[in-house]
């Protein structure tokens, strides 16, 4: 639901943007503020019930027949219709993530350039608004050299030879994809159709140890983006189950493992349970453990890693 | 009642806006219809709220007493236009695409409205009624993820210069324990949110990951005690919990033929020992052991001793079940 603190800050910039453009279409003012049609309307409805009515009454007579908009009397509020300077939130979060952007290894000389020009402009005309983002930093990790080539096989349209290293296998595979997008949450990913998985798969920059440019079209089947809202990983509700007990040492588990429920035991312990397609990816987790956590159920991957451990003690001669 | 309230604001930014003179309260009240309603204390409060919601959209409000001693209110022109700020469409395109990273609401409007502000003043941004060529631009989706609930308050003390109390839990504590922070910086890594600033009661900088703040982050009184640094390098703090800090030292480990490749991929030497096994020399840091006891019978410690130690027993406890 519109916010109307959300909704004022629109309306203002609505006022000064359409003096400069009248007859401007709904669809195009609606595209460029980022809203739907009929939340423009909206707008556009309580506009002309604003304006200075104790200096004799001028409202804004702002009207549309649907398609357009006109503004009969922009020069009775003059003053509102300049642009307004910008806030402390609003040069914080848009500086925050013009540098963070910037500073991402692997970007476009070009795009870098043009954005660091921005910032400084923007920085210049936020005035002393913009100290507020002093404090704030976001860093996206990439792999430069990698991302630089993921960028031009998407934009050149062509497939990708990769080495890919699979922590949950600790195992190198060879595998040609079509990437369809390149994203960075933290850390950066590209998204594509992966050939050897026949599947569509997502690829952290990092864990790609060689990577060729193919001169082999790019031509994925038609798929949906994932919705990336909901976090990067979303396990499918028929996924095995995982129960891990750990220690105040192994809480960080909860943090860093998307999980169903988190239970709080006695002395600082948790009960986390949490679902996997592919369980016996989180031997590694227990081995890493120690005494800090175990594993709870299934009881194949509890004795897996029990498995390994000793296994790995006779190596010592124990 | 969301039309209302932003139709009375809207209202009263007009009517702040489009004069010379200050114009007080009790104009005000007679010239927006919405401030006619109830009494006189809902009225005063409802309007010091409102002062304060277009303050945070950026308007200055200056108040001024006049000689007969009332209050009058106005926001200056020169104190509220946006500069002439002039981007070409490259600089434009560029800045739209790092507005949309933000994924937390508060943020992802901040950042559009600053736009808005920018596109009204002239700035040429794409409104998808031009076609620019594709591939022109990194094909690039960047992504912060929404910070948790401690994050606002902590960042509004941060601008404020003021100390906050929280409870907060050490990644191997039993239980949270509270803390006195002059917060400094806010700092997004890998997906994280930290906070770095100076514990108080540790006379320290320390860094401290949001996710570990439990329960309300509280104002304290009275303003920073120490100057803020420049800069504090909360990654190579944070690094060194991963188990990222290097100190310099290297360990000698036996790793099978084919496995650990991140292993591979930071060690100093690699040297071939017979058809199953390579040696290598890596990095030593804090959390080596940790990650080596991932690798389970693929890896071997040689030395030093005292990793070789802190693996057996990692290992030993798994191995008991």
């Amino acid at each position: 639901m519109a916010n109307a603190i959300d909704q004022t800050r629109r309306m203002l910039s609505l006022v000064t943007y359409l003096r400069e453009r009248p007859g401007a279409r709904v669809s195009d003012v609606a595209r460029a503020f980022g809203v739907t049609e009929a939340e423009l309307i909206g707008d556009l409805n309580v506009l002309p019930l604003c304006g200075t009515s104790f200096r004799g009454g001028d409202l804004l007579d702002i009207d549309t027949d649907g398609e357009r908009i006109w503004w009969h009397n922009e020069g009775a509020l003059a003053e509102a219709a300049h642009p307004l300077r910008l806030a402390a939130d609003e040069a914080a979060a848009l500086l925050v993530a013009a540098r963070a952007v910037a500073n991402l290894p692997g970007l476009r000389d070009s795009d870098r350039q043009a954005l660091l020009r921005a910032t400084a402009k923007v920085e210049a005309a936020a005035g002393e608004a913009a100290g507020a983002s002093a404090g704030l930093s976001v860093t996206f990790e990439s792999e430069g050299s990698v991302f630089a080539d993921v960028d031009r096989a998407i934009t050149e349209g062509r497939r990708l030879w990769i080495r890919y290293y699979s922590p949950s296998r600790d195992a190198l595979t060879e595998r040609e994809v079509d990437p369809i997008r390149l994203f960075a949450v933290g850390h950066t990913y590209f998204e594509g159709w992966c050939y050897l998985s026949e599947d569509r798969r997502t690829f952290r920059l990092d864990r790609v140890a060689e990577i060729k440019l193919l001169d082999t079209p790019s031509d994925p089947p038609r798929i949906e983006p994932r919705d990336l809202s909901q976090g990067l990983v979303q396990p499918a509700g028929d996924d095995p189950e995982v129960v891990v007990e750990v220690g105040p040492g192994g809480r960080w588990v909860a943090e860093y493992y998307p999980h169903d429920t988190a239970e709080e035991l006695p002395d600082g312990a948790l009960r986390i349970t949490l679902r996997t397609p592919d369980p016996g990816s989180l031997r590694r987790l227990a081995l890493r453990l120690g005494r800090d956590g175990r594993i709870v159920s299934p009881r194949d991957l509890a004795d897996s890693a029990q498995k390994a451990a000793a296994e790995a003690l006779a190596a010592y001669g124990e | 009642m969301a039309i209302a309230k932003a139709e009375r604001l809207m209202n009263l930014a007009l009517c702040l806006m489009n004069t010379r003179r200050p114009v007080s309260k009790r104009e005000l009240r007679t010239s927006i219809e919405a401030y006619h309603e109830g009494s006189d204390d809902a009225f005063n409060r409802m309007f010091e709220r409102d002062k304060d919601d277009l303050r945070e959209l950026g308007m200055v409000i200056d108040t001024i007493e006049s000689l007969d001693g009332e209050i009058g209110y106005l926001a200056r022109r020169d104190r509220n236009r946006l500069p002439e700020i002039a981007l070409d469409a490259e600089e434009a395109a560029a800045l739209t695409l790092a507005a949309k990273v933000w994924q937390q609401a508060r943020f992802a409007e901040a950042a559009s409205g600053a736009l808005q502000k920018l596109r009204a003043a002239g700035v040429p941004f794409d409104d998808g009624t031009d076609d620019l060529p594709a591939g022109a631009h990194s094909a690039l989706e960047p992504r912060i993820p929404a910070p948790e609930p401690a994050f606002e308050p902590l960042m509004t003390a941060a601008r404020e210069r003021r100390a906050v109390a929280f409870d907060y839990r050490k990644a191997n504590a039993v239980r949270p324990e509270p803390r006195q922070v002059e917060p400094w910086a806010l700092e997004c890594w890998r997906g994280h949110w930290y906070l770095a600033g100076l514990d108080r009661d540790r006379s320290d900088v320390r860094v401290f990951r949001l996710s570990r703040i439990t329960g309300r982050v509280r104002l304290r009184g009275g303003g920073f005690t120490a100057p803020v640094p420049d800069h504090v390098d909360v990654r190579a703090t944070v690094a060194g919990w991963a188990g990222d800090g290097s100190t310099g030292s290297t360990a000698r480990i036996r790793l099978r033929r084919d496995s650990g490749y991140p292993l591979r991929a930071r060690a100093v030497e690699i040297l071939p020992v017979d058809a199953d096994w390579d040696e290598l020399e890596i990095p030593y840091g804090h959390g080596l052991d940790a990650w080596l006891a991932e690798f389970g019978p693929d890896v071997v410690v040689l030395e030093p001793a005292e990793l070789r130690a802190d693996v057996i027993d990692r290992l030993r406890a798994v191995a008991k079940g």
